[in-house]
C-alpha cells in the first residue's frame, strides 16, 4: 500500500513536471502566464462590472476582489478541462504500460494546483501592497485548498472516465463550465445583498459557493469565513473525492478494454 | 510468494465489449432509453488459459491472428485484468509492446528517460544510474539532451527499446517489435533478448515468425480462438501448428505467378548444380546453385535489395524461406545489370517433389521488385526423415 501510494507520487511528480515543462516551452513569457491570464481577465471583468454594469463600485478594490475568486477559478476550470481529455489523449500509452492510471487525471490537478499557489503568493503580496492586511485567518487558507483540490481531483477522476464511453462530456464541459462559473461566487459576493435572497440559498448549494466565500473573506477581507462555507467545502470535498475514487477505481478495468 | 520472474495463469478468461456501431453517444443511449436494443456483443478473447512459467523459461506463443496472444501480453503486463481468474507476473516487467510509446515529443530525450522510468516505477537517481547505459546502447549519445520529435523514427524506437530492456526486469513481454532500426540495430536487439536467457528472467515472446520463436524459445504456447491449443517444446509445437495452418491449401494445384513492380528484375535464371550442369535434381549435400541475371531500369545504383528464396510442398504449403536480409549475409546492390549466384546447401529431411520461388525485395523501402511464385520444380532425393527440409547454408556471391 505504501510502496503503491510512494510509486504513484514518484509517477505524479514526473508528470507535473513534465506538464509544466511542455506548457511553457517555446513561449517567450514562459511561466509568467500563470499570473498574466488572470490580469487579463481582470482587467475585462473589472471594465465590465464598474463601467458597464455597476455593482462592483461597492466592493473595495474590485480587481483585486476579482482576483482572489478568478485564481481559484482558473484552477477548477483549468484543472477539469484537461483532466477530462487526460485518459483518452493517452490511450496508447494506456495499452501498452502498466502504471496508475489515476495519476494522468491527478497531474492535471497538481500541475494547475502549483499554479495556484505560485499565483496566489503574487496575489497576497498585492493585496498587503493595497493595504488589505491578512488576519490570523490566512493561516487556515492552506488547508482550505488542500480540501479544493481533493474535491477538484475527484469530479477530474469521475470526468476522464465519463469521456471514455461519452465524448460528449468535453464538449458538455464548455458549456457547463460557463454556466458553473456564473453560479458561483467567483466574481460577485454573496450575504452582501448583491443576489436576492431566494437565489442566494440556492447558489449556496453549489459546490464552489463555500469554497469561494472563504477565498475572499480570508485574502480580501481578512475575516473568519462563516461556518456554512467551512460546512460546505468539508462536506462537497469528502463526498466528491471518495465519489470519484469510487468511480474511477470501478471503471478503470473496463475503460482500459475500452480506449 | 512465488519467486521472481514466475508468471502463470490460472483459468484466465478475458471479455471485451464489441460495439457494432461505434459512434457512441449520449443522444442514442438516451434514445436507447426508450427503444431497448443492445448493439454490445460480448468477446471472448481468452476462454480459461491456465499455464504456469518458471522463472527463467523463455516461452513463446503463437497462433493466427485474434487468437488471444497480445490479450495474453496484456494481461501479464498488467494492462488488462482478467474477467475472471488469476494472472500472475512476480518482479519487474518490460514490456516491449509499443515502443517509445509514453515519450513527449517536447522533451529532450533524457528528460523522456526519467519520465518513462517513473511510469516503471523507477525514481530519478536509479534513472540517472541507468542513463549512460541506456544512451550507450541506443547510440544516441550526442543526441539526449535534443527534444525527441526531432528524432527519426528509428531514432525513436532505439531508444525505446533501450530503455525497456535496460531497467533490469524479471518479465520480458515481447510483441513482434524486434523491427528496430537497421539490420544491425536488430542484430544488436537480438543479441540483447537472447542475452536475458539463461540469467533468470523470463522471456515471453509473441511473434507470428516461426524461425525467430524456435530460436529463441524453449517452450512454445499455441492458441487459437482464445484456447490453448498444445503447450510444449518448439520444434513440436511448430511443427504442428505449421502444418495444421496450411493443410486449407492442400487441394488444386498453385499458380506459378510473377508479379512486382519489376524496376529491379530477374532477367534470366538458371537452376543447375554445383559443377555447372543444368539440374532440377539434387542429391544430399549436393547444393541448389541459382544463376541470376539481374537488371534494373532505376537511375543510379539502387542498393539494399534482398534477394529471397523459398520452397514449398506441391500443393503450395511452404517449408522454407528466407533471404539474406534475414541470415545477415550482404545485400545487393546494382547499377543497371548484376550476375548473382545464389548457392543453397539444404539437408534433405522428405524428399520429394517441391516448387521453388525467388523474390527480389527492399523492405526498407517497402519495395517488391520482382516475385517468382513456385516457378522451379525441384526434385529433392536422399531418405525420408522427420522435417522436410532443414537449411545449413546459404551464399550470395555477386559479380558485377
Amino acid at each position: 500500500m505504501l510502496r503503491r501510494l510512494s510509486r504513484l507520487l514518484l509517477l505524479m511528480q514526473s508528470l507535473v513536471s513534465k506538464e509544466l515543462k511542455v506548457r511553457y516551452k517555446r513561449s517567450v513569457l514562459g511561466f509568467f502566464w500563470f499570473l498574466l491570464k488572470p490580469l487579463f481577465s481582470m482587467v475585462v471583468y473589472t471594465i465590465v462590472f464598474t463601467q458597464i454594469i455597476r455593482f462592483g463600485g461597492e466592493i473595495r478594490h474590485f480587481s483585486l476582489f476579482l482576483l482572489t475568486g478568478l485564481l481559484p477559478w482558473n484552477f477548477f476550470s483549468g484543472s477539469l478541462s484537461a483532466s477530462t481529455k487526460s485518459l483518452l489523449d493517452n490511450h496508447r500509452l494506456i495499452r501498452s504500460v502498466y502504471f496508475p492510471r489515476v495519476s494522468l487525471p491527478m497531474a492535471n490537478v497538481a500541475a494547475n494546483a502549483v499554479n495556484l499557489l505560485l499565483s496566489l503568493i503574487v496575489l497576497e503580496t498585492a493585496l498587503i501592497a493595497f493595504g488589505h492586511t491578512p488576519g490570523f485567518s490566512l493561516l487556515v487558507l492552506p488547508v482550505a485548498m488542500l480540501m479544493f483540490i481533493l474535491m477538484t481531483s475527484g469530479i477530474c477522476m469521475m470526468l476522464s472516465v465519463w469521456n471514455i464511453y461519452y465524448r460528449d462530456v468535453s464538449q458538455l464541459m464548455d458549456v457547463l463550465l460557463l454556466a458553473w462559473f456564473y453560479a458561483s461566487p467567483v466574481i460577485y459576493p454573496l450575504g452582501r445583498g448583491i443576489v436576492p435572497e431566494g437565489l442566494e440559498s440556492v447558489l449556496r448549494l453549489n459546490p464552489l459557493s463555500g469554497l469561494m466565500e472563504i477565498f475572499h473573506s480570508i485574502l480580501h477581507q481578512g475575516a473568519w469565513p462563516e461556518p456554512w462555507c467551512w460546512a460546505s467545502l468539508i462536506v462537497w470535498s469528502v463526498v466528491l473525492f471518495f465519489l470519484g475514487i469510487a468511480v474511477f477505481r470501478r471503471a478503470e478495468p473496463a475503460v482500459v478494454k475500452e480506449l | 510468494m512465488p519467486a521472481r520472474g514466475t508468471v502463470s495463469f490460472e483459468g484466465v478468461s478475458l471479455d471485451y465489449r464489441l460495439y457494432h456501431d461505434r459512434t457512441v453517444s449520449l443522444m442514442e443511449t438516451f434514445l436507447n432509453l426508450f427503444n431497448r436494443r443492445t448493439r454490445v456483443e460480448l468477446f471472448r478473447a481468452l476462454d480459461d488459459v491456465t499455464f504456469r512459467v518458471q522463472p527463467g523459461q523463455s516461452v513463446g506463443i503463437v497462433g493466427p491472428n485474434g487468437a488471444g496472444k497480445s490479450t495474453t501480453l496484456k494481461l501479464l503486463a498488467g494492462i488488462y485484468r482478467p474477467t475472471s481468474g488469476v494472472v500472475e507476473s512476480v518482479g519487474r516487467k518490460a514490456s516491449l509492446l509499443d515502443l517509445g510509446v509514453g515519450f513527449h515529443p517536447e522533451l529532450t530525450g533524457a528528460e523522456n528517460v526519467f519520465l518513462n522510468g517513473a511510469l516503471l516505477g523507477l525514481d530519478r537517481q536509479r534513472m540517472r544510474e541507468l542513463l549512460p547505459s541506456i544512451a550507450e546502447f541506443s547510440e544516441l549519445e550526442r543526441f539526449m539532451d535534443i527534444p525527441v520529435k526531432y528524432f527519426s523514427s528509428g531514432m525513436f524506437m532505439r531508444l525505446g527499446f533501450s530503455l525497456a530492456t535496460s531497467v533490469d526486469p524479471d518479465v520480458l513481454l515481447i510483441d513482434e517489435v524486434l523491427a528496430v532500426g537497421d539490420a544491425s540495430f536488430q542484430q544488436k536487439c537480438y543479441d540483447r533478448i537472447m542475452g536475458f536467457q539463461g540469467t533468470g528472467r523470463t522471456i515471453i515472446f509473441v511473434s507470428h515468425d516461426m524461425e525467430a520463436v524456435s530460436r529463441l524459445c524453449e517452450r512454445v504456447i499455441w492458441l487459437n480462438d482464445g484456447r490453448v491449443v498444445m503447450d510444449g517444446g518448439p520444434d513440436e509445437v511448430i511443427g504442428s501448428y505449421v502444418s495444421q495452418t496450411s493443410r486449407p491449401a492442400s487441394t488444386g494445384t498453385v499458380d506459378r505467378s510473377e508479379w512486382g513492380t519489376r524496376e529491379v528484375r530477374f532477367e534470366s535464371v538458371e537452376v543447375r548444380n554445383e559443377s555447372g550442369v543444368p539440374s532440377r535434381r539434387f542429391r544430399p549435400g549436393q547444393p541448389i546453385v541459382v544463376d541470376a541475371d539481374i537488371v534494373s531500369s532505376l537511375r543510379g545504383t539502387t542498393d539494399g535489395i534482398v534477394f529471397g528464396f523459398s520452397l514449398h510442398r506441391p500443393d503450395g504449403q511452404t517449408v522454407l524461406g528466407t533471404n539474406n536480409l534475414e541470415l545477415n549475409r550482404p545485400l545487393l546492390k546494382v547499377d543497371d545489370r548484376l550476375k548473382a549466384t545464389l548457392s543453397i546447401d539444404l539437408q534433405i529431411a522428405e524428399p520429394g517433389e517441391y516448387l521453388m520461388g525467388l523474390a527480389l525485395t527492399d523492405p526498407a523501402r517497402n519495395r517488391d521488385y520482382h516475385w517468382l511464385d513456385y516457378r522451379f520444380r525441384i526434385t529433392l532425393l536422399g531418405e525420408r526423415k522427420e522435417r522436410p527440409v532443414v537449411l545449413r547454408q546459404a551464399k550470395w556471391e555477386c559479380r558485377e
